[in-house]
């Protein structure tokens, strides 16, 4: 529901009685998304260190509207903050998919995202995008909270470019790799 | 008075040996066969207070690691691609003597004192078989369960000998120096 509009939102000022905001419903919607974005406390390995400085006082992941979440039902974001073995792969599917749509991932660190320092292992899976479709890659080892940060406003940009046109953001499970949750690359 | 370890364990295993590779320069305590560790590990604990168990492990003393363990090529770096592999483990000889043995090793502590005992046992890594300690330390539990894991230890007498760090299907004991690892679904294609 909604009228939808190409600009973004507009205040008319001159109506009597007051202002009127006019806005589309994916500028307002996905605004709500991009400020509401709970992680699951999730940490695997070195990088939750990392991780956890990035929720604290000093850098304070809260003013982005950051909540750690301790339920994945309750969770929009998945932030995979680790090295992923494969005896932890089978749990991260499933707490993927006990998470609402729409769901996004975040892949910490060059653990999760490539198998990093592990890449020869017996038991490391070489990268989280081989099991759950990753939104933003951050490099480093481990990354710093800025890059955290960073990484995360890049996710933010990627919901902005969402579209309710396109089934309120719920994207197919993509069988390998990155995914373009706005749609444009397509 | 701190109890002195070695001494007593050498009055009741006189087939052991002192100081033959120390580990840093602990007391430490070569045991003659398998069946010693229990007697060993009960005097430690009921009569000089080593009441703490800190570590049950092993060494593989089989030649150099094979490179079927591991899951790519032995040199993957673009970087240095024209250079000869790097060694992966010292060839034999200079005080390194490869046998077919798993080299055992536990780790007691006396929390009042702050001594530490280590004993040392080699087994050898066919059917490689010794005691279970979980009678007298139930830490010995998860420890053992690892070393079995790892290294395909078989501890006997241990309540529940199964897989605790790998995953089910991965097959065989990733730090014995001849695994070979067989490619699973998480491997590269
Ligand atoms: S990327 Fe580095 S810091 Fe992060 S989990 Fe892996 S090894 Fe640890």
């Amino acid at each position: 529901m909604g009228i939808v509009l190409d600009k973004f939102p507009v205040v008319a000022k001159a109506v009597p009685g007051g202002q009127v905001l006019l806005t589309s419903t994916d500028y307002i919607v996905d605004l709500g998304r991009k400020y509401s974005v709970w992680p699951l406390t999730f940490g695997l390995a070195c990088c939750a260190i990392e991780m956890m400085v990035a929720y604290a006082g000093r850098f304070d992941f809260d003013r982005f509207g950051v909540i750690p979440r301790p339920s994945p039902r309750q969770a929009d974001l998945l932030l995979i903050a680790g090295t992923v073995t494969k005896k932890m792969a089978a749990p991260i599917v499933e707490i993927y998919h006990q998470m609402p749509e729409p769901r996004f991932v975040i892949a910490m660190g060059s653990c999760a995202s490539c198998g990093g320092p592990y890449y020869d292992s017996y038991s490391v899976v070489k990268g989280v995008d081989r099991i759950v479709p990753v939104d933003v890659y951050v490099p480093g080892c481990p990354p710093r909270p800025e890059a955290l940060i960073y990484g995360f406003m890049e996710l933010q940009k990627k919901i902005m470019g969402m579209k309710l046109e396109r089934g309120g953001g719920a994207t197919a499970q993509a069988e390998k790799g990155s995914r373009d949750l706005t749609g444009e690359a397509a | 008075m701190k109890p002195d370890p070695v001494a007593r364990l050498l009055a009741a295993l006189p087939r052991a040996e002192s100081a033959a590779s120390p580990v840093k320069d602990y007391p430490t305590l070569r045991l003659a066969a398998p069946a010693d560790i229990l007697a060993a590990a009960r005097i430690l604990k009921d009569e000089l207070g080593f009441a703490y168990l800190e570590m049950v492990t092993a060494v593989d003393w089989l030649g150099p690691v094979s490179l079927a363990g591991f899951v790519s090529s032995a040199n993957p770096s673009p970087f240095t691609k024209k250079a000869p592999p790097p060694p992966v483990a010292p060839a034999a000889g200079a005080g390194i003597a490869y046998r077919p043995v798993l080299d055992m090793l536990w780790s007691f502590g006396n929390l009042q004192t702050g001594q530490k005992v280590f004993l040392r046992l080699e087994v050898p890594r066919d059917n490689a078989e010794v005691p279970s300690l979980t009678s007298l330390f139930a830490a010995a539990d998860w420890q053992e369960r690892e070393a079995f894991d790892l290294l395909g230890v078989r501890f006997s007498g241990h309540p529940n000998l199964t897989k605790i760090l790998t995953p089910d299907f991965l097959k065989g004991h990733p730090l014995r120096k001849d695994y070979a690892h067989e490619k699973d679904a998480y491997d590269e294609d």
